[in-house]
């Protein structure tokens, strides 16, 4: 029993992790917290249903494709029309401003799909299989798969790549980082392009587990709460605190209350704000005056 | 002769007037406009003057909705009295809340304030023994010497005079000490601290403030709707406000009538389009986030000193 709820629960902990990387990306990279993420991801999964919907009879990879590709070109927008537009606003216009975001793509898809969920088909065979006499379904692993392979991908490319190192001199110190020849702006692109590309692969991959709605975007939050835990600039701690949040929540799922299930990720979330900022693998941060 | 009386007067007299020349639909829709207004109230004190995102004035609206309604059915206090109670435990609700933001500030106050609202929201779904669960509660009449006051045409009489004395408190209070030291917290924090001012204090007043007024709001709204759903009172709602706060301008008390007007009367005028509501307000929001971060009540009479979204010039390093 209990290593059946163990092993179901890692599969929404990989989901919260996935949502949390692509938090942890952007902040790292860009240094905004993008409060519209969750958002981003549901409008990712719809944008594949959009391609087969105006191209009458397109299979679901190409769709996949499209859906990437517009994505990309999406990330691309946000840079260019909110991001660097508002690079020299204050803190709290530029919470405000990928907020209203998020609720721009929330309505956007509401308004055009309708705010029924949709069917949304799985990648890989839902027939679960026993090993070990726990039941496993191998489209849940191929989440807990991705987003490891995410993890390792984003770690190497940020740790041991010269590029790497430019995108977090591109965000510690933006005038530092144009001295020693940084192009800052083709940097925060490229995060922005990477990180919407990664949303719309959350989507694809997180949609037929959760229903598909418009207001699948408030997932987003589970994801801040993972990103939270783990320390909102690391890498592995995204990953870390998703599972772990996951587990937590089947746990107390399963043994006290269903009920309590979400108010206690949401109880973490202000918890570990309160007692421990940085999160379990975050280093310490200093506010700067 | 001075302007100032003259106003005052053609006020009260247009007060008087209106309830016999509009209809009902009118005349709630003004309840609902200053009902609004005062929940936006307590973002322009605590966003635009302090500087401290909040996303829990969704939450501050619903406890004070379904306090004042709870009080009313199961004990019987009559909500003109359980309002003014609620809002008073609800304002200390706020302090502590905001007693919080010692550590915390920017993102990480978005996010806390954030999970207040979904876990507020949650607690008015699963503690059907008190809220009625999921399927929501009925909101009792309000009544005041006998006389149950029923329709925006007798509403009017108590949720304007309480919506017009609180905004005469808080346009007061911009330009008193207190606003004066939340404007100050919000330019620098540091700078206010080695003034002398208790920052952490005045944050925590200021958080209190919003939530007894937005508490007061949740009270008056609940007879008008005459009914409370815990769906309404989620993460949505609270960008509703603060989307609002924005188009209408934070940095005064006009800005949040204005704002409330803009967005209780579009939906008349976009009877065609109602299923592209959300998307129009939430265009809306993103626009003058983008474009106008000081929303419309900045639009006419512009004062420098008071562009406070962008960001004061810093010294070059």
């Amino acid at each position: 029993m209990l290593a059946q709820v163990l092993v179901s629960s890692v599969t929404a902990g990989a989901v919260y992790a996935l949502i949390a990387l692509g938090f942890v990306l952007i902040h790292k990279g860009t240094g905004v917290v993008h409060f519209g993420y969750g958002d981003q991801v549901t409008f990712g999964a719809y944008l594949v249903l959009i391609a087969q919907m105006s191209v009458s009879g397109l299979p679901f990879w190409p769709a996949v494709c499209a859906a990437l590709a517009i994505s990309a070109l999406f990330g691309a927008l946000i840079y260019g029309g909110f991001m660097w537009p508002l690079r020299n606003a204050s803190l709290l216009a530029r919470i405000i401003a990928s907020l209203a975001l998020g609720t721009v793509l929330r309505e956007f898809v509401r308004a055009y799909m309708g705010p029924n969920a949709w069917p949304f088909p799985f990648l890989l065979s839902q027939t679960s299989i026993p090993v070990a006499g726990v039941l496993v379904v191998p489209a849940n692993l191929a989440i807990v798969g991705v987003s490891l392979g995410i993890l390792g991908i984003l770690f190497l490319l940020f740790e041991k790549t010269l590029y790497g190192k430019a995108v977090i001199a591109a965000c510690d110190n933006r005038i530092g980082a144009s001295l020693i020849g940084v192009r800052v702006s083709t940097v925060f692109l490229l995060i922005w392009i990477l990180a919407s590309v990664l949303a719309t692969v959350a989507g694809i991959l997180v949609a037929p587990l959760l229903t598909l709605s418009p207001d699948m975007g408030l997932i987003g939050i589970k994801g801040f709460t993972a990103a939270v835990l783990g320390g909102f600039n690391s890498l592995p701690g995204a990953v870390l605190g998703g599972i772990t949040l996951g587990i937590l929540e089947a746990l107390v799922g399963t043994y006290i209350s269903s009920a309590l299930k979400d108010m206690i990720s949401y109880g973490i979330l202000i918890a570990v704000i309160l007692i421990r900022p940085q999160g379990l693998l975050g280093g310490l941060l200093v506010k700067k005056v | 002769m001075p302007l100032k009386p003259i106003l005052s007067a053609a006020a009260i007299l247009i007060f008087f007037a209106a309830p016999h020349f509009l209809a009902e639909f009118h005349l709630f829709e003004i309840c609902l406009i200053a009902g609004t207004s005062l929940a936006v109230l307590g973002l322009v004190i605590v966003t635009g003057l302090a500087g401290q995102i909040s996303l829990a004035q969704s939450a501050f609206v619903a406890l004070g909705g379904y306090g004042a309604s709870i009080l009313a059915t199961s004990w019987g206090i009559p909500l003109w009295a359980g309002i003014p109670v609620v809002a008073m435990v609800i304002a200390l609700l706020g302090f502590l809340l905001g007693l919080m933001t010692l550590r915390v500030a920017g993102h990480y106050l978005a996010l806390a304030t954030l999970a207040v609202t979904a876990i507020v929201q949650l607690a008015l779904i699963h503690w059907e023994a008190l809220t009625g669960g999921a399927a929501g509660m009925a909101v009792p009449p309000f009544e005041i010497m006998g006389r149950a006051l029923t329709t925006g045409r007798e509403l009017y009489y108590v949720i304007l005079p309480v919506t017009a004395l609180f905004i005469l408190i808080t346009h007061n209070l911009t330009a008193s000490r207190f606003g004066r030291a939340l404007t100050a917290i919000r330019q620098s924090e540091t700078a206010a601290e080695a003034m002398g001012l208790d920052v952490l204090r005045y944050k925590a007043a200021a958080f209190a403030a919003s939530a007894f007024l937005g508490a007061v709001a949740g009270g008056l709204l609940a007879p008008l709707t005459t009914y409370l759903d815990p769906a309404q009172f989620g993460i949505t709602y609270a960008i509703y406000f603060l989307a609002i706060a924005v188009v209408g301008g934070m940095f005064s008390p006009l800005g949040a009538v204005i704002g409330s007007a803009v967005f209780v009367l579009l939906p008349n005028y976009l009877q065609a389009f109602q299923s592209y509501l959300g998307l129009v307000f939430a265009l809306l929001l993103l626009g003058f986030i983008v474009l106008r971060p000081n929303g419309l009540s900045s639009l006419r009479w512009t004062r420098p000193s008071r562009i406070a979204l962008e960001r004061p010039v810093e010294p070059r390093p």
